[in-house]
């Protein structure tokens, strides 16, 4: 099974999730409903980076 | 399905052991540098013993970071700026949740956590509930008191996060949380170990319900090591006819280990998101081999609000020598966390766990759940007291369970002790956290 993961691949989505998260991020300055629901999708995204991506670094 | 899954985390959590350490050593350069470069506190810290960043190169070169008390955090947390000091790493609009310790050991400590810190504790328990079969189809009760103690409530939001139905147990009596439980038909609780054992005192006593025939499956422990304890293990299982797991954590630390469902008589540590050392309290050495024990010294590898990096917990630990038949490669350790460097204690010059008390007082039939242990100096020499409490059934065999208790804690523990045997339900009864161990010598 985890021979089967391809790492490098959900870490490639991640960091694309990741970016348009972090402009929408920017894009809600002004609009609080974007801006802290942002917030809390970035610390999602960085669990997935916790569970995925510190790995990839490994390879 | 991924609930079929036996692993959070198939990858991680069956990494080889040398790469778990080359992923260590690249987070905690990570959080070393984090750290330095935003918490005065710390840098003054590590600039005093000659060391930065670009020094940690291996794993050895950790062992040269200086370790930080709990007595450390509570004088810089007594400084500017309000409330938290120079420790803290994020501009303070960006904390969004306050916990404190519980100050059993002094001024408590406060601990801040940003939002992604506090995703950070579900994870940690997220790998947790699920190696101890925590699935969507759980109805989950947590009966605790939801405050200002970190206690359960990470517990609640990763059961949340696994999928599992969870009933907030908050205010409700033990007799409500006992009938929300049976109405609702859960399927798994936390608690700590005094709390699960009162419950099901409670139960049977107060309610005519034997909490074993309820629908309890599962129970998670925190706050106390009685679920790495064999008999109080057995004694909560057989209560409530229910697998209990241990796992063992603290505020300022995170959720850092846990048993899985093979109940292997060890706690997994969290490898992948901490580094636990562990020294040995006379030499400092750091210990690498089984059947040693000492203190634990660990970093979080991923907080970054406050962050904790080769903090010095006190908890006394060692390696178990063989990994688990779970199939997860992040070490053990035996038994669990044995006790703290501060409760074992030198009497008559050998050395003490009370753990290993309550091992012996749980193991005999027709004592209760409650003991109390007094150590004091009369003369020049130490004396244990050891009250227990017998059951009405058992009254009139007296003799002989003063008998065995004398001759197994000679075997456990290698102490006489004197004994007391009260009758039922005369010694305190504990809420949450018991304090049955009293040595009245450091207050002479």
């Amino acid at each position: 099974m985890a021979q089967q993961i391809d790492l490098k691949k959900i870490n490639d989505k991640i960091q694309q999730l990741k970016e348009t998260t972090r402009e929408l991020n920017r894009i809600g300055e002004d609009f609080p409903a974007i801006a802290r629901n942002t917030v809390r999708i970035l610390a999602s995204l960085k669990m997935l980076e916790i569970n995925v991506s510190d790995l990839v670094e490994l390879e | 399905m991924y609930d079929k899954q036996k692993f959070w985390n198939p990858v991680l959590e069956t990494l080889p052991p040398e790469k778990i350490k080359q992923l260590q050593l690249n987070k905690f350069k990570k959080i070393f540098k984090w750290t330095y470069e935003r918490s005065k506190f710390h840098r003054q810290l590590y600039d005093n013993a000659g060391i930065k960043p670009g020094d940690i190169q291996s794993l050895d070169d950790v062992q040269r970071v200086p370790k930080v008390e709990k007595s450390m955090m509570q004088n810089i947390q007594r400084k500017a700026p309000f409330p938290y000091g120079e420790a803290l790493c994020v501009p303070l609009d960006e904390v969004t949740i306050f916990r404190q310790t519980s100050g059993t050991t002094g001024q408590p400590v406060y601990q801040p956590d940003t939002w992604q810190d506090w995703e950070w504790w579900m994870e940690c328990w997220s790998y947790i509930l699920w190696a101890q079969g925590y699935r969507p189809q759980d109805r989950v009760f947590i009966p605790f008191g939801y405050n200002i103690f970190v206690a359960f409530w990470a517990g609640h939001y990763a059961a949340e996060k696994i999928g599992c139905e969870v009933i907030p147990g908050g205010v409700l009596d033990t007799k409500a949380r006992i009938l929300k439980i049976q109405e609702l038909q859960a399927t798994a609780m936390m608690g700590t170990p005094t709390y699960i054992l009162g419950m099901a005192e409670t139960a049977r006593s107060k309610m005519d319900i034997d909490p074993s025939k309820l629908t309890i499956e599962k129970i998670t422990c925190a706050g106390e090591c009685g679920a790495s304890i064999p008999s109080t293990k057995k004694r909560m299982e057989d209560a409530w006819g229910a697998k209990v797991y241990d796992h063992a954590g603290a505020t300022e630390i995170g959720a850092w280990s846990f048993e899985c469902t093979e109940q292997p008589g060890g706690l997994h540590v969290n490898e992948a998101l901490f580094l636990v050392e562990i020294e040995d309290v006379e030499t400092g050495e750091i210990i690498e081999e089984h059947g040693r024990r000492g203190k634990m010294v660990i970093t979080a590898l991923d907080r970054m609000a406050q962050p904790c990096l080769r903090f010095d917990s006190k908890d006394v630990i060692e390696w178990a020598p063989e990994p688990c038949a779970c199939g997860r490669t992040s070490r053990l350790i035996k038994g669990g966390v044995v006790g703290r460097a501060d409760d074992i204690t030198k009497v008559k010059g050998v050395l003490l766990a009370p753990s290993a008390i309550e091992e012996v007082v749980r193991s005999i039939e027709g004592l209760s759940d409650e003991y109390e242990v007094i150590v004091e100096k009369v003369g020049d020499t130490d004396k244990i007291k050891l009250r227990v409490e017998v059951m009405p059934e058992a009254e009139d065999q007296c003799p002989l369970i003063e008998s065995e208790l004398v001759d197994q804690l000679r075997l456990k523990t290698n102490l006489r002790y004197d004994i007391e045997i009260c009758g039922c339900e005369t010694l305190p009864r504990y809420e949450v956290k018991a304090r049955r161990f009293k040595d009245l010598r450091k207050k002479e």
